[in-house]
């Protein structure tokens, strides 16, 4: 056994003796606050054997560890549905960047250890009303205040800010320039006198999302984590950090195998519907979609063993993976006849198909919608030209609004 | 298998690329189109002189002793600047069969011949729309053959063919020799793959399996030739999915290079998506060779192929506009060929019938 198998044994073997205490069973009808505490005592379980921060260094409470260990490790987690959606963005962006940007090493140590534990949150303030796909387009502004700053403005979107401790932020501070050069980066303590936090309902009944709104908010120049000015590249260096992540050809949504067991349930015009060739045609054809996107996966896992870098098709993964998840969803629905209606509000979105076609489109939308990811993919990849862009080089405040 | 190539494969897989760029020219492929049953002859002596015919035979006849995965490569490659005969992979599958399921006599009789190209194998299941039919319409008695074979890729020139033939006791996989039989010239939308029907008149021929076990042979030798098909059909994909792009940032309209606009720009990434997609089923199928799940990796291989190359000749004719469409640019030979190895090997709507009965566990 190599030193990963050995590895990835044993992590499928801690994700299975914390199933009665922290799995799918465990969980259900527990309310947002209480799972969230469950889920808190699941990191803090995670981190006590060795499976928090894996690939972070040691020093830092992490395991020091590589990518592939991660991943390995995530695979098997993924598994089982345990509470550890509040801590994925804490975790997987604002924490990871405060130990690259952050400069009070002390500090920055022990927030570190805290978010390990799941005692704290990070948040990460980036969207706006005016700008989502289009960051550097954001409005909420940073004044100088004697040594510090004063922030007024308002972020949206963002996870978990209810229940966060700190968050990360990008500001403008300089309306005079174009527009990415005058963005600036902070931390915040999401406690702070002028923060106020307001939950989203989404149309799936969940409020995972908030309004954040900031009143003359107050911090020290301490809370910079970037050049003035150089705030853009840190926000990129953010969402470039979990480039390779355990990823899920299901598109976070239920299994093929949940769907050829429906269709072999359900009958239609007097028959099993697995024999219907409308339904053959799906199977197979997202069969196909979902090995590709497994194959691509595992090359790249193996690749990261070798020590090469993954190929760019990669970032295939959620834009495929998502929005056939959405119509397999549909197609399950209907099939169902009258038993499609049926709708539960705290079912997941990995074993019900209503749940799944419900929340799918906040899947194709979140961290890149569908439309950024092809527009990514043909300039990044395939060389294609930038949409035309009127605000190129404009300065911020000139810019028609 | 490990499904990441080491660098022999690579550089099989660069040096199949730089031989076949330098040979094959559309010039040379466009007349073919307007004579039936000829094929390119420069592609393949190119194939037998590189020893590609060899490739994935046994050393014991001549063979190099590799396997899916390289002949693979080569294929895509062979996609890419449309390969100017089927025989490569008609003649592997051939070779297969007679490798596979052959006595020894059999397998020194005409693995030699395959493995160095100087004969041409093909392979003939197919009856009416049913690419493995139950009842095939070539019957086999007494070691004899009557019947016709239709639509034989490599049919025109092929020296021999392994045949799904109706026996006595259900169906046969046999083999036979093609000198003297009669072929009927099939004028088709893509001359090069020298389509003919085979008129068996008590044609001598040898049994290689009977029955349950012939179906499934020749469902395994079909597999096996999905899989090169998929990789050339990923080849020819993925060199129109280039081909289009090269034209978007060059070609200008409206003040910018079309490939600006989204509804350009977003078909390309699109096809992107399916080149990738189509080469990662590709990649695992060959590395699937002999595994029990090998049959599912074929056909996922083979779906998502065709649909990558059907798609990419589709936009890339629609993203050139008039000039797409005429007959000197050529996009029409990749056109044709996405559609004649979408058919090669059985349809998609086969391979989802044999992927299903799988994955709902009625098959095998």
């Amino acid at each position: 056994m190599s030193d990963l198998e050995g590895w990835r044994a044993k992590a499928a073997a801690w994700c299975e003796s914390m199933v009665p205490q922290f799995g799918k069973a465990a969980r259900k009808g527990l309310s947002v606050e209480e799972d969230l505490a469950l889920g808190r005592r699941y990191q803090k379980a995670k981190f006590d054997a060795g499976f928090a921060g894996i690939n972070w260094p040691t020093d830092l409470g992490g395991q020091g560890l590589g990518h592939i260990e991660k991943i390995a490790f995530e695979a098997e987690e993924m598994k089982h549905g345990f509470p550890n959606v509040y801590f994925g963005i804490s975790l997987g962006m604002p924490v990871p960047v405060l130990m690259q940007f952050g400069t009070d090493r002390e500090f920055v140590k022990e927030r570190v250890l805290k978010a390990l534990q799941g005692e704290e949150i990070w948040c990460q303030l980036f969207s706006e009303p005016s700008g989502g796909t289009d960051l550097a387009g954001l409005r909420t502004r940073a004044e100088t205040d004697g040594n510090g700053w004063k922030i007024n403005g308002q972020k949206v979107w963002t996870s978990w800010a209810q229940y966060s401790d700190y968050g990360v932020i990008v500001v403008r501070t300089d309306p005079t320039v174009a527009k990415h050069k005058g963005l600036t980066y902070f931390w915040v303590d999401m406690k702070a006198p002028g923060v106020t936090v307001r939950p989203i309902k989404l149309a799936g009944g969940d409020s995972h999302v908030n309004e954040v709104f900031f009143d003359d908010v107050r911090i020290g120049d301490d809370h910079r984590m970037s050049p003035v000015g150089g705030g853009f590249a840190v926000a990129m260096a953010t969402l470039m950090i979990e480039r390779y992540v355990a990823t899920d050809s299901a598109g976070f949504g239920p299994h093929l195998d949940l769907f050829v067991d429906l269709a072999k349930e359900v009958r239609l015009n007097g028959r099993p519907a697995i024999e219907d060739g409308r339904i053959r045609q799906q199977i197979a054809r997202n069969h196909a979609m979902r090995a590709g996107l497994d194959s691509i996966n595992v090359r790249a896992r193996l690749m990261m063993q070798a020590g090469m870098t993954p190929g760019p098709e990669g970032s295939l993964n959620k834009l495929v993976a998502v929005r056939s998840r959405q119509k397999l969803s549909e197609l399950a629905i209907d099939l169902q006849g009258a038993a499609g209606f049926a709708f539960d509000a705290h079912a997941s979105p990995k074993d019900d198909w209503a749940s799944s076609w419900i929340n799918a489109p906040t899947g194709r939308i979140a961290g890149g919608s569908d439309e950024t990811l092809l527009n990514t993919i043909a300039e990044r990849i395939l060389g294609l030209p930038q949409d035309h862009r009127p605000d190129k080089g404009v300065p911020f405040n000139e810019i028609p609004a | 298998m490990t499904i990441l190539h080491d660098e022999g494969q690579q550089a099989i897989a660069t040096e199949s690329r730089r031989v076949l760029e330098a040979r094959m020219r559309k010039e040379d492929l466009l007349p073919l189109l307007e004579v039936e049953g000829r094929y390119h002859e420069g592609f393949w002596a190119t194939a037998k002189e590189q020893g590609w015919t060899a490739l994935a035979l046994p050393e014991s006849h001549g063979g190099l002793a590799l396997g899916l995965v390289e002949l693979g490569l080569i294929a895509h490659q062979a996609g890419r600047t449309l390969s100017g005969a089927p025989f490569l992979t008609s003649g592997f599958g051939a070779a297969k069969a007679i490798e596979l399921y052959g006595s020894d006599a059999q397998k020194a009789r005409w693995l030699p011949g395959l493995a160095s190209g100087d004969s041409i194998g093909a392979i003939a299941f197919a009856s009416g729309a049913d690419p493995l039919p139950a009842q095939p319409g070539v019957r086999f008695a007494d070691g004899r053959l009557d019947g016709i074979a239709p639509a034989v890729s490599g049919g025109v020139a092929a020296d021999i063919a392994i045949l799904l033939a109706a026996g006595a006791d259900g169906p046969v996989l046999a083999v036979a020799e093609l000198a003297g039989v009669e072929r009927r010239t099939v004028a088709s939308f893509d001359n090069s793959r020298c389509l003919a029907d085979l008129v068996f008149a008590g044609t001598p021929a040898e049994r290689l399996e009977t029955g349950g076990a012939a179906r499934d042979a020749a469902l395994h030798i079909l597999a096996l030739q999905a899989v090169v098909t998929a990789h050339e059909q990923t080849g020819g994909a993925e060199a129109l999915m280039e081909i289009a792009r090269d034209y978007a940032v060059t070609r200008k309209a409206f003040g910018q290079p079309i490939g600006a606009f989204q509804s350009i720009k977003h078909r390309i990434a699109e096809l992107y998506g399916l080149v990738e997609l189509a080469r990662a089923n590709c990649i695992h199928a060959a590395a699937r060779e002999g595994a029990e799940d090998f049959i599912t990796a074929a056909a996922a291989a083979r779906l998502s192929a065709t649909e990558a190359y059907d798609s990419a000749a589709r936009d890339c004719v629609q993203i050139h506009g008039g000039i797409g469409v005429t007959w000197e640019i050529g996009l029409h030979l990749h056109m044709r060929r996405a559609r004649s190895l979408a058919l090669e090997q059985g349809s998609t709507l086969f391979w989802e019938d044999v992927l299903v009965d799988r994955l709902a566990g009625e098959g095998a």
